[in-house]
């Protein structure tokens, strides 16, 4: 990315603040419309004592389930890869369960896991397993068949070309769908959360929603956000490591 | 329409199968037979759920997929505002954007618009960065040829540039397809009564495992209206995919 291109983005992020503080004292705009920047700031560093538990529950729920639903996701795309009458069978059945928003299944999860840290974690892993495992299966199955071949000539096993050929070649898509899960895992997270829990930034906004406390809802939402993007940021450091050939 | 049934078919073969034969616990799992007959029982009821969710969702996501192409084709012209813009577009995808429907909430009351303007928003993202990704795929070349004959701007846009970012604007319309519905389905739990989201919150606090399977199959069918929909205007839309 060049200068030119990183200086426009900063510019048009810096436009888009000051232009809403501005709007907001231009106009007086009430605070259930539309808080000001500043306040929004403020009131999170006033507010910390309640959100940093908070947040550090969401986080908690959104890394446990992500890893959770990580290994999960890889492990079955390896063996699905492995076993092709099989994938036939489940995969539509899998595009069809998936096919149903996260938002549909998420009561279910808390009437069968209660209201704790539990089933958070679970509807974090189901979705994030998901994508991996959709991402993955199709990276371990998009490779070159006359490269299989020639493995097996040499008389490479099943599990020989899974090793040495389909997994390096499925890394980027692998890679690819633990990036897109972060994001995921927080928005499940949060979506759960609102539905019934004891802690967390879902909660807190949720609450706040029915008290009409606009503020508190903006100051959770940039908490949430800060740890989104810093999840997003550290899953896409790692990858330009490990994908280093992309 | 049969290779699209059977996957859900052999869903609810095995999904009956693993009641009787496991013996699970009713309230894990329901047997679909009863599941269906309480959909029946009130099906005027689930029917509404349907409607009003659809209605919201579909509402959003035609805004959402007309204003994504619209600016992607609006930052094809003005390359200045793309770059001003475009970074806090991607930067709003790696937010829980979903977290802004209690603000939406907020702004319009709990109208049709609110869970519109969520869906609206969640369609909006992916779709303008599809058309572009798809516009900046088109070969140079054919640009400046239509250009040598003549061809002003808008009919570069409307004969090339456009046709060719179709097939990745469907895909990024099959792709938040299922997004209007959760934002649709997520701001109806801030206090609708009307609607799948509100069907599941209620089942959700009255513990009736069997209302709130009904109503995760009515959003599945709410999904598969929106999917279809989409898949139908692809093909009437994209036509000659089949040759490519």
């Amino acid at each position: 990315m060049s200068r030119g291109v990183v200086l426009r983005g900063l510019l048009g992020a810096a436009l888009l603040i000051g232009g809403w503080e501005l709007c907001v004292w231009a106009f007086s705009l009430p605070q259930w419309i539309l808080p000001p920047p500043s306040g929004i700031l403020a009131t999170t560093w006033s507010a910390r004592a309640a959100l940093l538990p908070a947040a550090a529950m969401t986080a908690y729920e959104a890394l446990s389930g992500y890893a959770i639903g990580a290994a999960l996701g890889i492990a079955l795309a390896m063996i699905l890869a492995l076993a092709t009458p099989l994938r036939a069978l489940l995969l539509p059945m899998v595009v069809a369960v998936n096919s149903v928003p996260v938002a549909a299944y998420a009561p279910l999860a808390l009437l069968w896991f209660g209201t704790g840290a539990l089933s958070k974690i679970i509807m974090v892993a189901f979705i994030v397993g998901f994508t991996v495992f959709l991402n993955a299966l199709d990276g371990l199955t998009r490779v070159d068949p006359a490269a299989v071949s020639l493995l097996r000539s040499f008389g490479a096993g099943r599990l020989r070309v899974l090793w040495v050929l389909r997994l390096p070649s499925a890394l980027p898509a692998i890679a690819t769908g633990l990036r897109i899960s972060t994001v995921r895992a927080m928005i499940v997270t949060l979506v759960t959360e609102m539905l019934g829990s004891q802690l967390g930034l879902g909660w807190t906004i949720f609450q706040a929603v029915l008290l009409i406390d606009f503020l508190q809802v903006w100051a959770a939402i940039l908490v949430a956000s800060i740890i989104s993007l810093v999840f997003f940021g550290v899953v896409s450091a790692i990858e330009r490591r490990v994908v280093f050939w992309r | 329409m049969l290779r699209a049934a059977l996957p859900i078919l052999l869903l609810f073969a095995l999904w009956e199968a693993a009641v009787i034969g496991l013996a699970i616990d009713p309230f894990y799992l329901p047997s679909i037979r009863v599941v269906a007959a309480a959909m029946q029982a009130q099906a005027p009821f689930y029917l509404d759920a349907y409607l009003v969710t659809l209605s919201e969702a579909a509402l959003g996501f035609a805004m959402g997929g007309l204003v994504g192409v619209g600016s992607a084709l609006l930052f094809t012209r003005l390359p200045v505002v793309k770059d001003m813009v475009l970074p806090i577009f991607i930067v709003s995808q790696t937010v829980p954007v979903i977290a802004f429907g209690a603000i939406v909430v907020l702004w319009f009351g709990n109208t049709l618009m609110a869970k519109a303007a969520i869906a609206f928003y969640l369609t909006f993202f992916p779709v303008t960065i599809n058309t572009l990704a798809g516009i900046a795929a088109v070969d140079p070349r054919q640009v400046a040829l239509l250009r040598s004959f003549g061809a002003r701007q808008g009919a570069i846009m409307r004969k090339l540039l456009l046709p060719s970012a179709l097939p990745r604007i469907f895909t990024a319309l099959r792709l938040s397809a299922s997004l209007a519905l959760a934002g649709a389905i997520v701001g109806e739990w801030f206090g609708a009564t009307r609607g799948v989201g509100a069907m599941l919150l209620a089942a959700m606090f009255n513990e009736q495992i069997v209302s709130l399977w009904a109503s995760i199959l009515v959003a599945a069918a709410v999904g598969g209206t929106l999917f279809a929909a989409v898949a139908l205007a692809e093909r009437a839309m994209v036509f000659w995919r089949e040759e490519l």
